[in-house]
């Protein structure tokens, strides 16, 4: 069965570009999310094996939802998409529990690995 | 070639390697089974006994080829580690050490020969004469691992903090370098390195760490003391400290020069001239900045010695304790950083003569037969806390309580001692009478001298302490000595400065907020009740009544707050601390003095000892 994917990002440009990518790798985008707090909620309802994260989203950023999630589930596999120059944002990001990331613009064999390294 | 003009070279860098000597020895008399301390400690002596050679000084090339000589047979299984064996080699880096430091002077000391024979007979020494059981390996082996992130890799500072997060899963994380903070600079080459307390194997914490993703290498051994005091390669140099001193008062100087400039440009209403000292001003707190930022240190360094000399306190003692250290990385300012290891020493051994129980009494109460010292460092705002922690007997109140009340520093209607009131008594001078050493555990030695030096770099002494359960001493200095930005108040016709470091706030006084705690007056903010003290009332010459509005600045040093009432505000400046000898008669809360703006003098006040 292939893994589910939820993609939270509120540029409707990234959420289809990640899941073109990851639907051309077998992956089953269950769900997106615009806001934190919307990738809060379906993270809840659908329980997907991966979660695609932007940082800086409206209605609580991304960071926070990682911590929201983390919260109930610390198992969660998030992964950061983070754009150049928001290190310290990304390194926020992994004390709150997200489990790695990767930096626009992206590289689909870049997104690839990092998902299989989440997903373990 | 002559080679003397590199004596101040090796001198560094040999005492260096002697520290970390010191740090592996430790660390391998805990863990004898462990391979990597003897490893790295082979390597330093061997770098030592070359420079020594180069230098022409052959009883410190001597000593070292003969300590060498025994760790190696260590390292080869031909001669066992045992409790004497370290002995001996503690005793051989302490020789090293003073030799090291006798030939950098120009005086190398005579060479020992019953100590270098000792050393000889333990190399010579076979695997035969090790005594069943000596060498115990842990189960949870502590091992330095070294990391490199591809170079190609984007956002390494990330990166390595995933890897740091994996490493923590699987146990405890110590001694990170570089430290954290700057693992996200633009710098950060992606080599890194930490020691890790983990039952894992090594190729199970190899496996875990490389799931992080874009890690080039791991290795399982030391960074050599010379790669690790460079931290980030090759983007360090040494400078004469004395330099860096120049610098600072020069900065200083023009600080200050800055201050005045700001004040004339805006009395010149000229554009032109405005702009042009706007623009001195920010490149003038931008290079005190930088200043400030190269004379910052970790503290760490001044740490880094109190492993072994807590070892040797504890050995002959006859104590059990265990030594933990947390935030080595926290950077000081240099001058307090060298001021700050004697009131720390002398607080560690406290704790270890006087807090830690023998092994049969903590057993006897149910504690573990090991103490436990902790001293840790932590950045608080402005400031950093330096605190001592012990787990053991804790401070008997009632007998310092009758002792305070014996020199009347209490009178017979306080029936409980306050940590303050604790701290009053303790550190009062001659307070390590043999009286209160017999009755009350000795509990005071030094805390006067401590609580004066700690006073003098403008820092406070706080003690918390609970019978049975042990002691903690926090020691708070500001992050750096020379310049410090501050409110200024003003009280009558004098204007006061107040170093933001121990502002919490500033509110206005309202009459409708005053309360009283303990028959003294109190304000009420955001339902805190908060002793007051008026400026006008402490100092002289505040003469007339005073202003209908009063702003308040409310002083936070760790925990205890004071609202200082004052008649006016007058804005934040950088103000230089001039080195200040408190003439005769100077009230107690004046800590310094200091040139402002319009060139006029003010006094700085001490915020802890307004509390």
């Amino acid at each position: 069965m292939s893994h589910t994917v939820l993609v939270c990002d509120d540029a409707i440009f990234m959420r289809t570009m990640i899941s073109d990518i990851l639907a051309q790798a077998g992956f089953q985008v269950v769900g997106e999310a615009e806001s934190g707090v919307q990738a809060v909620e379906k993270y809840h309802q659908l329980k997907p094996d991966l979660v695609t994260m932007d940082i800086v989203m409206p209605d609580m950023g991304g960071i926070e939802a990682v911590r929201e999630i983390c919260k109930t589930d610390p198992e969660a596999k998030i992964l950061m998409c983070s754009a150049m120059g928001q290190q310290a944002l990304v390194v926020e990001a992994i004390q709150a529990g997200a489990k790695d990331f990767v930096v626009k613009p992206f590289q689909p064999s870049r997104v690839l690995e990092a998902v299989q390294r989440v997903l373990g | 070639m002559d080679v003397s003009k590199y004596a101040a070279l090796f001198l560094a860098e040999s005492r260096e390697h002697v520290s970390a000597c010191n740090q592996l020895l430790l660390e391998w008399e805990r863990d004898p089974g462990a391979v990597e301390p003897v490893g790295g400690l082979f390597r330093s002596i061997h770098t030592i006994k070359g420079m020594a050679a180069t230098m022409g000084f052959t009883g410190v090339a001597d000593l070292s080829h003969r300590t060498e000589n025994l760790l190696d047979a260590l390292r080869h299984g031909r001669a066992a580690p045992r409790p004497e064996t370290f002995q001996l080699l503690f005793r051989a880096v302490d020789a090293l050490g003073r030799a090291i430091e006798g030939a950098g002077t120009g005086s190398e000391p005579p060479a020992d020969e019953v100590l270098g024979s000792e050393i000889d007979t333990a190399a010579g020494a076979t695997v035969g004469d090790q005594r069943p059981g000596a060498i115990a390996p842990s189960a949870n082996q502590t091992r330095p691992v070294q990391v490199t992130i591809r170079s190609g890799a984007l956002m390494r500072g990330a990166r390595a903090s995933l890897v740091l997060r994996r490493a923590e899963a699987m146990g405890r994380v110590t001694a990170l370098r570089p430290p954290a903070a700057q693992l996200e600079r633009e710098d950060f080459d992606g080599r890194f390195s930490f020691r890790l307390e983990s039952e894992a194997s090594d190729d199970e914490v190899a496996a875990a760490l490389c799931t992080a993703g874009d890690v080039e290498a791991i290795r399982f051994e030391q960074t050599s003391p010379a790669e690790a005091a460079i931290g980030i390669r090759g983007r360090q140099i040494r400078v004469d400290l004395g330099r860096l001193d120049a610098l600072m008062k020069q900065v200083g100087e023009l600080v200050v020069a800055k201050n005045r400039l700001i004040v004339l440009a805006a009395a010149a209403q000229d554009p032109l001239f405005e702009e042009l000292s706007d623009r001195i001003a920010r490149l003038v707190s931008g290079m005190q900045g930088e200043v400030i930022a190269a004379r910052m240190a970790p503290v760490g360094e001044v740490f880094d010695r109190f492993p072994r000399l807590l070892r040797d306190v504890a050995r002959d003692l006859g104590k059990r304790i265990r030594f933990d250290m947390e935030g080595e990385e926290i950077e000081l300012d240099r001058s307090i950083l060298d001021e700050i290891g004697e009131p720390l020493l002398h607080l560690i051994r406290n704790a270890a003569d006087h807090g830690i129980e023998t092994p049969e009494r903590r057993t006897a109460s149910g504690k573990p037969a090991e103490g436990r010292i902790l001293l840790s460092a932590s950045r608080e705002r402005n400031s950093v806390a330096l605190r001592v922690s012990d787990d053991g007997r804790g401070i008997d109140r009632a007998a310092i309580l009758a002792k305070a009340r014996r020199e009347e520093m209490a009178d017979a209607s306080v029936e409980t001692l306050t940590d303050d009131l604790l701290l009053r008594v303790l550190a009062r001078p001659g307070f390590s009478t043999a009286e209160a050493v017999s009755g009350v555990s000795g509990r005071g030695v030094g805390v006067d001298a401590v609580m004066t030096r700690v006073r003098a770099l403008g820092g406070t002494l706080d003690v918390k302490s609970e019978v049975g359960r042990g002691t903690t001493f926090t020691i708070r200095v500001p992050l750096t000595l020379a310049i410090v930005r501050a409110l200024l108040a003003v009280a009558g016709n004098e204007r006061y400065a107040v170093p933001l470091a121990y502002v919490a706030e500033t509110v206005e006084f309202d009459p409708g907020a005053v309360t009283s705690v303990r028959s003294r007056e109190a304000l009420l903010v955001r339902d805190r009740v908060i002793p007051t003290v008026h400026l006008r009332h402490l100092v002289a010459g505040a003469a007339g009544p005073a202003p209908p509005r009063r702003p308040t600045i409310i002083l936070e040093v760790g925990d205890r707050r004071t609202a200082l009432v004052v008649d006016a505000l007058m804005g934040q400046q950088d103000i230089v601390v001039e080195p200040f000898d408190a003439p005769r008669g100077m009230p107690p809360f004046v800590g310094g003095a200091t040139i402002l703006a319009d060139g006029a003098p003010a006094l700085i006040l001490d915020a802890a000892a307004l509390l």
